[in-house]
């Protein structure tokens, strides 16, 4: 009895995932809850553990892109371990195994049946009509072939085979199907993969040496490390070599097959060669969406950035007197991070649109202050949250950037912890960076850019004097925050930062 | 504190490798020696002085043997011992200096001293002048070697119950060495002293020399070293060793369980080699070795069971051999940088440099046997080959497995002159999985030495060699 593991519902947002490893080979018995794999979506990365004790057969491979509800693999349950065996070991002399009890399948091979599902489209696209199947019920289709054309509200799009094998239709042309629901299934393996070793068939390629082709798809030493490091497997690339061995060449040019659909009709193969000093490499899948987010921001808001300077000098003073005591007694080191969160929280009480986020036709004012803190990960951009950030202590303040930067490197965030923030900080500053217009962190509506201290003459008090001083970028949404309300805030911010007793005394 | 991204503790070639390495893919790297010079056991105690010896050696019993049939008549050659391990001496401290050098040019740090662990994440060097300094790493590679190993029945002195060590600056020549232990390393020294006219005695265990490898290789190199006057007692379990004045006295049983005793003015003792983390506190980093000395690593990363501290060569598992530390050094390099290499530790050379020279890769004939795989067996022997005669070096022969249905090489093994460079063709083929009839297909210069691989493959593939 095979348990089919599918790519579970993570989370609202998440339509697909990437597997990054596989904790287990093919073929391992796994125990209940044994981690499986690790799944990797545009925010977060998790575990996968067995739904049952079995023996594993992998069907997603790692580095392969699957959509929520494909399946990822099988687990083959009970103690028919034996049956595995004979697969490949077909033509061969009988292994003493009992049949398999009831088993009407033809001993041709190991046959699966894999469901053709609608894959997730798009976020707001629940559900697809099927215009068109390019192919019947008992045809072979073969892998990446187009099996049909579907329709959703916003735009037609193709579907490719995702296995090679026999062709079984569910949902006929015209039949609506939703998001996950089968639309037909595709019988892999058997006989047709089972007839490879017959001597009958005359193999295309000659065999220019030896009595046979066992080192077909045998990789070279190079090629092997190469196909390693891209995540691809020496079975799905064709070699070019002599008895049809993987070359380096054979390497560098294979591409990872994709298995998510794509609107764009064929994805242009490989490059023939990498002239020069350029590198090709796939965006992983929180690239590909922060890049995605990034451009719809740009294309969907009225942003613009307004800029100040605070004058660090009282902070750092503070900051300078009190550090030791500070960490000795809250554990915890006193940074600059807390005096801006707290001040950010002072000032979006008093401007409620910067805290504001739009709906429809409709502004959501939040009486909570949320900040999203962007941080550097090993694999890009993360923004954990600091939850009412309002009611926290400035050591409270400092003790969650710590916990969440420390688990953002480990790319140990949960998704929880990355969504639902009212307002962002980011600080370029620690990179150097002088000057800079942040992008707002939808659905968000405004962003605070802190940048480096440099030490600049100013003029106090009549005098020429040398300060502290650090730029402020608020990049703002202009359909719901005016010029006053955001330049009132970055202001405000000035005066509780030039005068901190201003956040105790709460004037 | 210094803090680097890379320290490799000890400079043999599993490490100034990986420390080489590891900077060309720029990490900022340091290397900790125990000794005042670079380049561990095998450029200073191990393959790099017994070469240059064995070399020597081989001068001398040329000269002394076949210049006459050459043409070549000079008055009796003698040997200078002193002028031998002086050259030797030199051939050592060059090569120390060109690792110092590799070191600068790829802007290692080199630490001289003891490298023992602090933590984790901290290697303490203690100086010879007793001084001490604590440098941090986010990687540490543990490549420490090994050291030979003693018996406690064996009381080695150092001036007549010899190792290795010492048998490579000797200021005589031995009327009579007696070798404990027919394995690489006394298969080597051995037959430099014979060479240089002592009688040799071998004592062995095992039922051949260098029993590890393919049984046809031990019986031919038993043949070749026989002609030098050379010893045999196999299967015999030594049972005592002792000095009196300058004889040595080596009583040893055979497997019947009678004694004999053989006495000598000198006893080496190769018996092997055990991995060496003395003084290494691996306590404080929470590693422990094995009941053999070893550090257990992943198979995947080398990485031992503490992330981030790595172990390579003669400390992990595996052959005792340069080249495979060298690739194992290599590895935990791009491994760090997040690469994903690989090491097909079945196609690591073996070598013996003997005269005439051993070399093997992959399966034995009674591995194959054992493990039950059909295999067909080609040999060639030397004598047949124009370029052997020519030389006068007509000693041995190159024996090649391949697979019976698919012609594939399984394992290829050679005994003969140059065999060590030789043997470099076959694990090419057995990278790419050549077959035995692709490798017979290849053109082999003529006259060359290699011609017996392309001549064996022949025979392997269809008992068809040329010359035979």
């Amino acid at each position: 009895m095979a348990i089919e593991m599918k790519v579970p519902a993570v989370g609202e947002s998440i339509t697909e995932v990437t597997v990054a490893t596989w904790n287990k080979k093919e073929g391992d018995h796994v125990k209940l809850d044994e981690v499986l794999c690790e799944l990797e979506s545009d925010k977060a990365t998790f575990e996968l553990p067995a739904e049952a004790e079995g023996v594993l057969h992998i069907v997603a491979k790692e580095g392969d892109v699957l959509p929520i509800g494909a399946i990822i693999c099988t687990i083959e349950a009970g103690g028919a371990t034996a049956s595995v065996k004979v697969a490949d070991a077909a033509p061969a002399a009988a292994v003493a195994a009992p049949a398999p009890v009831a088993a009407p399948a033809p001993a041709a091979g190991p046959t699966t049946v894999l469901e053709v599902k609608v894959p997730a489209v798009g976020e707001s696209i629940t559900e697809v009509t099927v215009s068109v199947w390019n192919k019947k019920t008992g045809d072979s289709v073969s892998l990446d072939e187009v099996l049909c054309e579907l329709e959703s509200d916003k735009a037609t799009f193709e579907l490719p085979a995702e296995s090679a094998g026999v062709l079984e239709i569910v949902a006929e042309s015209g039949t609506v199907v939703p998001i996950g629901g089968i639309l037909a299934k595709i019988t892999v393996g058997g006989s047709v993969s089972a007839a490879a070793p017959a001597p009958a068939v005359a193999p295309s390629a000659p065999a220019s040496s030896g009595d046979a082709n066992y080192a077909a798809g045998h990789p070279s030493p190079a090629a092997a490390k190469i196909l390693d490091e891209k995540g691809i497997s020496a079975a799905s690339v064709a070699g070019s070599g002599v008895g049809g061995r993987i070359t380096k060449e054979d390497a560098v040019s294979a591409v990872k097959p994709a298995s998510a659909p794509s609107p764009a009709a064929s994805a242009p193969v490989a490059p023939a060669a990498l002239a020069g000093g350029t590198r090709r490499e796939k965006m992983s899948s929180l690239r590909k969406t922060v890049a995605r987010r990034l451009v719809a921001v740009k294309n969907e808001t009225a942003m613009l950035t307004t800029f100040n300077e605070v004058d660090m000098k009282p902070v750092m003073d503070l900051r300078g007197k009190y550090k030791d005591k500070f960490k000795e007694k809250h554990g915890v080191g006193l940074g600059f991070m807390s005096f801006f969160t707290k001040a950010v929280c002072v000032a979006l009480k008093e401007f409620p649109s910067v805290n504001a986020k739009i709906d429809g036709d409709e502004i959501v004012f939040h009486d909570y202050c949320d900040i999203s803190i962007a941080v550097s990960a090993p694999k890009g951009l993360v923004v954990p949250v600091i939850r009412s950030a309002e009611n926290l202590s400035l050591a409270g303040i400092e003790s969650e950037v710590v916990r969440l930067a420390g688990k953002a490197r480990e790319n140990k965030l949960s998704l929880e912890e990355m969504s639902g923030g009212t307002f962002t900080i980011t600080n370029g500053g620690v990179f150097g960076s002088m000057l800079s217009t942040p992008i707002i962190n939808a659905p968000q509506v405004a962003i605070l850019g802190m940048h480096n201290i440099v030490e600049r003459p100013v003029v106090v008090d009549g005098q020429i004097v040398v300060r502290p001083i650090m730029y402020l970028a608020l990049s703002y949404d202009h359909r719901i925050i005016d010029g006053r309300e955001s330049v009132s805030f970055l202001v405000r911010l000035k005066q509780l930062l030039e005068d901190p007793a201003r956040l105790l005394l709460d004037i | 504190m210094q803090d680097f991204d890379v320290v490799v503790i000890g400079s043999g070639p599993g490490g100034y490798v990986s420390a080489i390495r590891s900077a060309q893919l720029g990490f900022k790297v340091a290397i900790v020696e125990k000794y005042a010079v670079m380049g561990g056991t095998c450029l200073n105690v191990g393959c790099i002085p017994s070469k240059a010896l064995l070399d020597s050696s081989e001068h001398y019993y040329n000269a002394v043997h076949s210049f006459q049939e050459h043409g070549i008549d000079i008055a009796k050659p003698k040997v200078n011992l002193g002028q031998m391990i002086k050259r030797k001496a030199g051939v050592v401290s060059n090569l120390n200096a060109g690792i110092s050098y590799l070191m600068k040019k790829n802007k290692i740090t080199t630490f001289h001293g003891l490298g023992s662990f602090d933590s984790a994440k901290t290697v303490k060097v203690t100086k010879e002048d007793g001084s001490s300094e604590v440098i941090s790493a986010k990687n540490i590679i543990i490549a420490t070697g090994s050291k030979p190993t003693i018996l406690p029945f064996i009381p080695v002195d150092k001036e007549r119950i010899i190792t290795s060590t010492e048998a490579l600056k000797m200021t005589e020549i031995p009327k009579h060495l007696i070798v404990i232990g027919a394995g690489v390393i006394g298969a080597e020294l051995g037959s430099v002293y014979a060479r240089l006219g002592s009688k040799v005695s071998f004592v062995e265990f095992a039922d051949s020399m260098i029993p590890t490898m393919d049984k046809t290789m031990g019986k031919e190199l038993q043949k070749s070293i026989a002609k030098m006057g050379a010893d045999f007692y196999l299967s015999h379990k030594v049972t005592s060793a002792a000095v009196k004045g300058k004889e040595v006295t080596v009583k040893a049983q055979d497997s019947a369980g009678k004694e004999v005793e053989i006495k000598g003015d000198y006893c080496l003792v190769c018996i092997g080699r055990r991995p060496y983390t003395d003084g290494l506190n691996l306590a404080a980093a929470g590693l422990t070795a094995d009941e053999r000395g070893r550090i257990a690593v992943d198979e995947h990363s080398l990485q031992t069971s503490v992330p981030g501290i790595y172990a390579i060569g003669d400390v992990v598992r595996g052959a005792m051999l340069a080249h495979k530390a060298e690739e194992e050094g290599t590895f935990v390099a791009e491994v760090i940088a997040g690469q994903k290499p690989h090491i097909n530790y079945n196609l690591i050379p073996g070598v013996v440099y003997t005269w005439p020279e051993v070399a093997a890769v992959g399966k034995t004939e009674q591995e194959l046997k054992a493990a039950g795989i059909a295999y067909k067996e080609g040999s060639f022997p030397f004598k047949a080959l124009g370029r052997a005669i020519a030389s006068m070096d007509v000693d041995g022969l190159c024996k090649v497995l391949a697979d019976a249905n698919t012609d594939e090489i399984l394992g290829v093994h050679i005994i003969g002159a140059r065999a060590a460079d030789m043997i470099a063709e076959a694990v090419v083929a057995m990278e790419f999985r050549a077959s035995a009839e692709d490798v017979a297909r290849m053109s082999h210069a003529h006259p060359t030495y290699t011609e017996a691989m392309k001549e064996a493959c022949l025979a392997a593939t269809a008992k068809r060699a040329i010359h035979a």
